[in-house]
């Protein structure tokens, strides 16, 4: 069997904010089809990781290669800037609180970047568009405004934004911690429907059951560094560190 | 005469007034509309330095009279008729309604700027970092998400920036400019009938009732995915009636 390739890579991140160094050189792979989960406590710089993978934080230093095209950064300095659009297109993006555009509809949500970004034709991008909410179960809500849908809906409706895109890969921010305990649900069923479907993510959650059922690997980070990693049945059956073991003790 | 006879008598001459403060108060608003996005972006983002000449000229126009500043510019021009000549600038200032336009355009500029800036300054960042995230250049940012928000936010403003404008527009009477306060003055001169004030008052009354109809017609359609009815959340719809 060939290793499947690999879709995102970064290497030795670093991210301070002034004197705080809250990353201390973290490196990641995620091959075709990974489910990576990222865990840690608050502060343990896991979300700011994430951020840092499509510059949406400029990392102090290290280096992220999406689909071969790689930015360095030195310095707090990315050297080639002109790529940094390209890759966030190529990485979909799943916000904690959603960040929906809340002046469009559902529906022009999810085509504004196939239009927008990529140049799609507009009746191609709604057909795509119609296509991606029915998926996601909103095939009835298309023609509302954020402020018309409960939060599990928003964050539907990004999920399908994300998906328009045809992304080598989704970042999800702790999708579901904004949401209604009776919501969560209808959302975690969506994304487990996509790494059924093979799709490549990286997921910062809290989602202990969606971490050990669906990922095929968890990373802990613990004050800025990878304190472990492994596959999900691995790691929870024997911690390894103190720390995670820990974690997963008050989480339970 | 009776204020009706004055009326009859005198209408195409106020016709023609208001046909004026129209023309005056449209074309300044529109001219500060096509300039202050600029600025307010540059009053946004730029260094505070590059933005110091900025603020001079937004602290000077909101800290002196709209009179002063007509008076500047049409009595000032004056004083320089040698050096203008020489540009070739004189036949645009000899004429009073340019001057009077260039006064409120400026006028209206800062604080269309200011207005503007505010605006801009409460767009959710959310939606500007998700603009980021799905690869959208810095241009088509403010095109697609920074623009339409802030305009938003900013529509009751500008649009009472708008009225105020159209009131002040009665201060190009002093510059013999015959808008609708000129013409009055004109008539009443002639007639010492001060009803001529009334209907003067009247015509000013009905060109902002138009205006705040319209201008709400409009809020009303920018703000639809605010107002729309809200199925899941219906309880929890935080804006009933807008304030213009």
């Amino acid at each position: 069997m060939t290793k499947p390739e690999t879709i995102l890579k970064a290497e030795d991140i670093h991210k301070s904010f002034g004197r705080l160094e809250v990353l201390k050189g973290i490196s990641l792979e995620a091959r075709n089809h990974d489910v990576i989960s990222i865990l840690g406590s608050s502060g343990s710089g896991k979300s700011t990781f994430l951020r840092c993978l499509n510059f949406l934080e400029i990392p102090t230093s290290g280096k992220v290669t999406v689909h071969g095209e790689e930015i360095l950064v030195k310095n707090g300095k990315p050297q080639n800037v002109r790529h940094i659009e390209d890759i966030r297109s190529r990485l979909g993006m799943v916000f904690q609180q959603f960040n929906l555009w809340t002046h469009r509809t559902a529906l022009e949500n999810v085509m504004e970047g196939p239009v927008q970004v990529k140049r799609e034709p507009n009746a191609e991008a709604r057909d795509k568009a119609e296509a991606l909410l029915k998926r996601v179960g909103l095939e009835d809500r298309m023609h509302m405004y954020p402020s018309q849908l409960s939060g599990g809906q928003q964050q539907r409706v990004a999920i399908a934004r994300a998906l328009a895109m045809e992304p080598d890969a989704i970042l999800f921010d702790e999708p579901t911690s904004a949401l209604d305990p009776e919501l969560v649900g209808e959302v975690l069923k969506v994304m487990q429907s996509l790494a059924a479907e093979g799709r490549t993510m990286i997921v910062v959650t809290h989602e202990m059951g969606f971490a050990r059922e669906v990922s095929s690997e968890v990373v802990f980070l613990h004050e800025g560094r990878i304190a472990e990693q492994g596959p999900p049945d691995e790691m929870f059956a024997n911690p390894k560190t103190e720390v995670f073991e820990r974690f997963i003790s008050k989480v339970k | 005469m009776n204020p009706i006879e004055i009326l009859f008598e005198y209408w195409p001459r106020l016709l023609d007034g208001a046909l004026m403060t129209l023309k005056l108060t449209f074309l300044g608003a529109l001219i500060a509309g096509l300039v202050s996005p600029g600025l307010a972006l540059i009053r946004v983002q730029a260094a505070p330095m590059a933005q110091a000449p900025l603020r001079l000229y937004v602290s000077f126009i909101r800290g002196t009279p709209i009179l002063a500043q007509l008076f500047l510019i049409f009595y000032g021009s004056g004083q320089f008729r040698p050096a203008l000549e020489e540009w070739g600038l004189w036949t645009f200032f000899r004429d009073p309604f340019n001057c009077a336009l260039l006064a409120f355009a400026l006028n209206s500029t800062a604080y269309q700027t200011e207005i503007l800036r505010g605006g801009i300054m409460s767009v959710p960042q959310r939606e500007i970092e998700a603009a980021k995230a799905i690869g959208m250049s810095r241009s088509k940012i403010l095109r697609r998400v920074v623009f339409p928000h802030a305009y938003r936010i900013a529509w009751p403003a500008l649009g009472n920036e708008v009225i105020l404008l159209m009131k002040a527009s009665a201060l190009a009477s002093v510059v013999t400019v015959f808008d609708v306060m000129g013409r009055t003055r004109q008539i009443f001169s002639r007639t010492f009938d001060f009803s001529v004030y009334l209907w003067a008052a009247l015509i000013y009354l009905c060109i902002t009732a138009a205006f705040v109809l319209l201008w709400r017609q409009a809020e009303r359609r920018l703000s639809r995915h605010i107002h729309a009815p809200g199925t899941p959340r219906a309880s929890a719809q935080p804006f009933k009636e807008s304030q213009a």
